[in-house]
């Protein structure tokens, strides 16, 4: 059995530390994992991804149609994760888009959010949109878009819900019951879109 | 005990195993979390471990450890190896007493952004013995081989990661710690060891080294670790002829690859790259008629199997990156060793991903080049450094600004485009100079960072002054070694928890002879673009040292400064504050049916205040209450 996450975004959206929560998760669960981490630039407004793997596996690295799971924190961003998606396999959308300098003054030149979703689909992915930075913000802490999206994909991936609950509660210091209130929020989301 | 480590987590785990005295290096990715895990434990270990002015320097102090019989690591990436190699040679050709291991991280596929080298060539060349990593077990495991090795043959060892090992965590079984003997520091005066005068005693130390190269190849050969890793290992399957030789991080996906298509060949598995297990690599080849050899960047290990082959005399089929099966740029994802495997049984195993999808997503890609922090120090110096070759009624095309490694060359990408080139550490003084004397009249402009400059950029400031070069250097100097991780160097203020003493920046350009030197706040903008338009026009060598902490950095450690916002009534929406400093706490809102175009400066601005000095209608403001 293999289970591949596959996560990308932008340096600052906490793309590296949600990788590290699902790690933790499936090492204190028992299982074998591989965690690789792009890391480097992306702190510098770079792009930033890293992979998790669970199970039997021996390369550090997710091959093409392997995704049992993606979640693309940075719309345009997600392009680079369509050679990664299993057919039927799940992607999580959060409706966010991170201007580059050349685009800032221009967001029309951006990709429309509909033809990214269609390549999606086209790639055989079954598509979950997700406003996390709106849901952050309505719990009063818009830091949290990595943790409304934990919840989301704690849902669609069968995660044990209050094992990792108590993983949060010993590993996040601040702001504790907004941060358990933006997971709930994040998982009930993905449970009522997939009902 | 089973514990998830990254590779250099793990490195970091054998070094305390190993019973490892000293531990020194200069940051660089991917190698740079070695020395990161072990600081922390500095007072409790009673290892002597640091962050040294460069990778020479680093390598030096700990075979200095190492010849007065201490065990010692030096850790560095393929880079640093370049700067080492002067002193590398020398004390590989003596040898040592104590265990001396150099970690050196290659990044295939330039994920850090830097010339994919391959440091293999270093062993052959420097006679040095050489480990591949092939997983983050062997961090641990090879470490604690490469100590016992380098102390039996008596001369220092290379252990080889590369990203796709230094950067991914595994599970790693975690062994005890040596009880080694203690050893009191202690040199022999051995000139005919130690010194290299006299053509009788060079050649004799040539011959040493050469003779510790075979005994490291005995020794590793069938070497077995504590987890049950076999160094070099050959696997036959009956009735097949197709074979794979392989060496470092591709053990991973070629495993998969062969569990996901349920492959049957044979396989060679090389552990030590240099010297290569010659007799196995022929029994190999005895039995197989056609091999792939899988190995990241250059065909070092692809050349001696032809070679051996020739030997042998057999004619055998080797494909690999001479052929063109695989290619010798970037690293080897699954994909690569996937098409190389079909190329060698010559079969097609599974469909990639639709190209006009992947055609697609191409097309419509965000290129997302970096650029500097909200409130990055360094975006001010080089608007400052724009404006000012602009009042001096140059244009942007006509002035050279050679850059350098680190944070600072980012003035390279927009909205600046100030830097014209980077090559290596403390390079852009040396060039600068070499542009002046080429004859380019008009004023030359160097950049360079704090730690870059205390690490390679002191003997070039000398020589411009010594040779009397018109040239403007400027240090930015945000008091860390930024892009690597905040580590510290010997400009750095606020050290943390240790008695270092601080080296003064404008003190070493005094003690360099440099007379005209300059001190700007690049957030104070106006007084900046002044102070560089007087070193601009000075006919000497000029320096302006530009101080201010990295702003990461200073939010870590709590400073706070006044946010700014945007004055809606007065906001035009022009975008000359965005095109003019690119910072990422702005945002753009075009117009739409209820507003006009106007800017935001959301909560993440740290208060550099640069934009207000941008905005042509005094709109941008500082809030009220201080964050």
């Amino acid at each position: 059995m293999q289970y591949n996450i596959y996560l990308v975004g932008v340096g600052g959206q906490g793309v590296i530390s949600l990788g590290q929560i699902i790690t933790n998760y499936a090492v204190k669960k028992g299982e074998k994992v591989k965690f690789f981490k792009e890391v480097g630039m992306a702190q510098r407004g770079g792009p930033a991804h890293c992979e998790i793997r669970i199970g039997e596996i021996f390369g550090s690295r997710i091959p093409p149609l392997s995704s049992d799971l993606i979640v693309v924190m940075e719309l345009a961003e997600g392009l680079k994760a369509l050679e990664f998606v299993k057919p039927g396999g799940i992607v999580i959308l959060n409706k966010k888009r991170i201007y580059p300098i050349d685009l800032m003054t221009h967001p029309e030149k951006y990709p429309p959010d509909k033809e990214i979703a269609l390549l999606f689909k086209k790639a055989k992915a079954k598509i979950i949109w997700i406003d996390a930075a709106k849901i952050a913000l309505e719990v009063g802490l818009p830091i949290a878009e990595n943790i409304v999206l934990l919840g989301a994909l704690s849902f669609l991936s069968s995660f044990d819900k209050e094992f990792i609950i108590n993983l949060l509660k010993k590993d996040i210091p601040r702001e504790l019951d907004k941060n358990i209130a933006a997971f709930n929020r994040g998982y009930q989301a993905a449970e009522g879109m997939t009902v | 005990m089973k514990k998830l480590l990254t590779g250099n987590e793990a490195v970091a785990e054998g070094a305390i195993e190993s019973g490892v005295e000293v531990v020194t290096g200069y940051p660089g990715t991917p190698s740079t979390e070695v020395i990161l895990t072990l600081l922390p434990q500095k007072e409790k270990s009673g290892m002597h471990i640091e962050w040294s002015v460069n990778e020479k320097v680093a390598f030096e102090i700990a075979a200095g450890a190492a010849w007065a019989g201490k065990r010692a690591l030096v850790t560095m990436k393929m880079s640093g190896v370049n700067v080492a190699a002067d002193s590398l040679a020398s004390i590989a050709y003596s040898g040592c007493t104590g265990g001396l291991v150099i970690f050196v991280a290659d990044d295939p596929g330039a994920n850090a952004a830097m010339p994919e080298e391959d440091s293999r060539y270093y062993a052959k060349s420097m006679v040095v013995p050489m480990l591949d990593l092939a997983s983050q077990q062997e961090c641990l495991d090879y470490l604690k081989l490469a100590f016992e090795i380098s102390e039996k043959i008596g001369g220092p060892i290379f252990l080889r990661s590369t990203t796709e090992i230094s950067h991914v965590a595994s599970d790693v079984e975690i062994g005890k710690k040596l009880k080694l003997e203690k050893r009191e520091a202690r040199l022999e005066r051995d000139i005919a060891k130690y010194t290299k005068a006299g053509a009788a005693w060079c050649m004799a130390q040539h011959q040493d080294v050469l003779t510790r190269l075979a005994e490291a190849s005995k020794i590793s050969d069938s070497y077995v670790t504590e987890s049950g890793i076999k160094v070099n290992e050959i696997h036959f399957e009956d009735d097949n002829k197709y074979g794979v030789i392989y060496a470092g991080a591709v053990e991973g996906n070629f495993r998969e690859a062969l569990k996901r298509y349920n492959i049957k060949l044979s396989w060679l598995k090389i552990g030590m790259v240099h010297p290569l297990p010659e007799e196995r690599i022929k029994k190999f080849l005895e039995k197989v008629d056609k091999v792939l050899v899988l190995e990241e960047l250059d065909p070092l290990v692809e050349a001696e199997v032809m070679r051996i082959a020739y030997l042998l005399n057999k004619k055998v089929e080797i494909l690999g990156k001479f052929d063109q099966t695989l290619p010798i740029t970037g690293n080897y994802s699954f994909k690569k060793i996937k098409n190389g495997l079909e190329v060698l049984l010559g079969v097609e195993m599974e469909s990639e991903q639709d190209s006009k999808i992947l055609e697609r997503a191409k097309e419509i890609e965000v290129k997302r080049p970096t650029s500097f922090c909200i409130g990055c120090p360094h975006r001010g110096t080089y608007f400052a450094l724009n404006k000012a070759i602009k009042n001096l009624k140059y244009k942007k095309d006509e002035i050279i600004i050679t850059g350098d490694i680190g944070c600072t060359i980012l003035g390279m990408n927009k909205p600046f485009e100030s830097c014209w080139t980077e090559v290596a550490m403390g390079a852009s003084i040396g060039l600068a100079q070499g542009f002046k004397w080429a004859g380019i009249k008009k004023p030359v402009i160097a950049t360079i960072g704090d730690s870059t400059f205390f690490h390679a950029g002191i003997p070039p400031l000398i020589n411009a002054v010594y040779q009397k070069v018109p040239l403007t250097i400027i240090i930015l100097d945000n008091g860390w070694t930024a892009m690597t991780g905040f580590e510290e160097n010997p400009g750095t203020i606020h050290l943390s928890k240790t008695n270092n003493r601080r080296v003064d920046i404008i003190k070493v350009c005094q003690g360099c002879g440099v007379e005209d030197i300059h001190i700007i706040d690049p957030y104070q903008t106006e007084q900046a673009i002044d102070i560089i338009m007087k070193a601009i026009e000075y006919p000497g060598v000029s320096v302006v040292v530009s101080q201010r902490e990295c702003a990461l950095q200073a939010k870590r450690r709590k400073i706070k400064l006044t946010k700014h916002k945007v004055n809606m009534d007065k906001c035009t929406g022009c975008r000359i504050c965005l095109t003019s400093l690119a910072c990422p706490a702005m945002v753009f809102h075009p117009k739409d049916d209820q507003n006009k175009a106007y800017m935001e400066i959301t909560s993440a601005c740290f208060g550099c205040g640069l934009c207000t000095y941008t905005c042509p209608e005094g709109a941008i403001e500082v809030t009220k209450d201080a964050v």
